[in-house]
């Protein structure tokens, strides 16, 4: 006997099958610009957008917000669809990384939404290896500006591909931790996963290179 | 309600809604798939929605059409199972109604009984949707029941 919650359960299966062959037609006919997908992690769900010239979003959390939408959508036109395809591959290197399996990623990531100063903020972060720590002061003057440290921690608070781009590996001068866009305990538990444990109040200076 | 920026957040919101319709009109699985496809792929062409807060109405719209137009193109086959998988027993419409309404009913009244009974759309959301004044859309789901009940005796 069939019951009502086997049939919703079915015409959901059928949903999920009609809606995986949609988005390969709108794919081929390039209608979709965008791929995103929402995926677990020891971090909570994140939500990940892959453009046609790289990652454009990891989002703490199951949903972008209107502004990280936005900014996808000034950029990349409406044609944001979920596609796993396109968001499997960052996926699995970010389950590596969280198994201690990966120290860098190979995905390609975009920034070409942002500001000039904004990624080159970013690519200075990139640099800073697995298990190292540096300051937003450094990074400021590795983007060209020794003083826009205030600057360069608001670049990284906008930081759209955190864990990838390891703004976490970023701390204040002082060795407090700074802040983060996943929240203290989240850049606690990275710093924590990538070697050494976090001394409550923050890091002590001498780690701060 | 906030504003739609992307085809995601159009599909994510109304697609379970529109293949349960492509299903209840077409009473075939595979039809009510390529109608849920059509349908969308229409939606992504033609964006953005034609007024802000009436997407819902405009999908029932393409989908409606997307349903005459294959209707035109083949003759309706109904797979009992795939309408017992549409019909939860709803308002006292019973899979029974469905059926008869899908077998008898012209694609327009179909689409109506369908939207109001089934989907639960206020009339005004029904009249938007099949491009009719309210008065015409109470009329025809009038008709529509009328005719099934009278199939089934």
């Amino acid at each position: 006997m069939t019951t009502l919650q086997d049939g919703r359960d079915e015409v959901l299966a059928l949903n999920r099958l009609a809606r995986e062959r949609l988005v390969a037609r709108a794919r081929r006919e390039g209608l979709e610009t965008v791929g995103y997908g929402v995926v677990d992690s020891p971090l909570g769900p994140l939500w990940i957008a892959v453009g046609p010239r790289g990652v454009l979003s990891i989002h703490y959390g199951g949903e972008p917000s209107a502004h990280e939408l936005g900014r996808i959508v000034r950029a990349y036109g409406p044609g944001l669809l979920p596609d796993a395809r396109r968001s499997d591959p960052v996926a699995r290197e970010l389950d590596q990384y969280f198994a201690g399996r990966r120290k860098s990623f190979d995905v390609a990531v975009d920034l070409s939404p942002l500001t000039d100063f904004q990624r080159r903020i970013l690519a200075a972060t990139a640099k800073v290896g697995y298990g190292d720590v540096t300051t937003y002061a450094r990074v400021a003057a590795k983007a060209g500006n020794q003083k826009a440290s205030r600057a360069a921690g608001a670049a990284l608070g906008a930081n759209p591909i955190p864990i990838v781009i390891p703004c976490h590996r970023i701390v204040a001068t002082d060795g407090t931790l700074g802040g983060y866009a996943g929240g203290l305990d989240a850049k606690r538990r990275l710093l924590a996963l990538e070697g050494g444990t976090v001394p409550p109040g923050g890091w002590p200076k001498k780690r701060a290179t | 309600m906030t504003v739609l920026l992307t085809f995601g957040e159009l599909l994510e919101r109304h697609e379970r809604e529109i293949f349960a319709y492509a299903l209840r009109l077409t009473g075939d699985r595979d039809d009510a798939d390529d109608v849920y496809q059509d349908t969308f792929l229409a939606a992504f062409r033609g964006w953005p929605p034609p007024r802000r807060g009436q997407e819902r109405a405009w999908l029932y719209r393409i989908a409606t059409n997307k349903v005459i137009d294959r209707a035109r193109r083949a003759k309706r086959l109904v797979r009992v199972d795939d309408l017992r998988l549409a019909a939860p027993e709803r308002d006292g419409v019973s899979m029974a109604d469905l059926a008869t309404a899908v077998k008898v009913l012209p694609e327009g009244q179909r689409a109506a009984f369908v939207l109001r009974k089934l989907q639960g759309l206020e009339y005004a959301e029904v009249a938007r949707a099949l491009d009719c004044s309210e008065e015409a859309a109470r009329s025809r789901v009038a008709e529509a029941m009328k005719k099934v009940k009278e199939a089934m005796r």
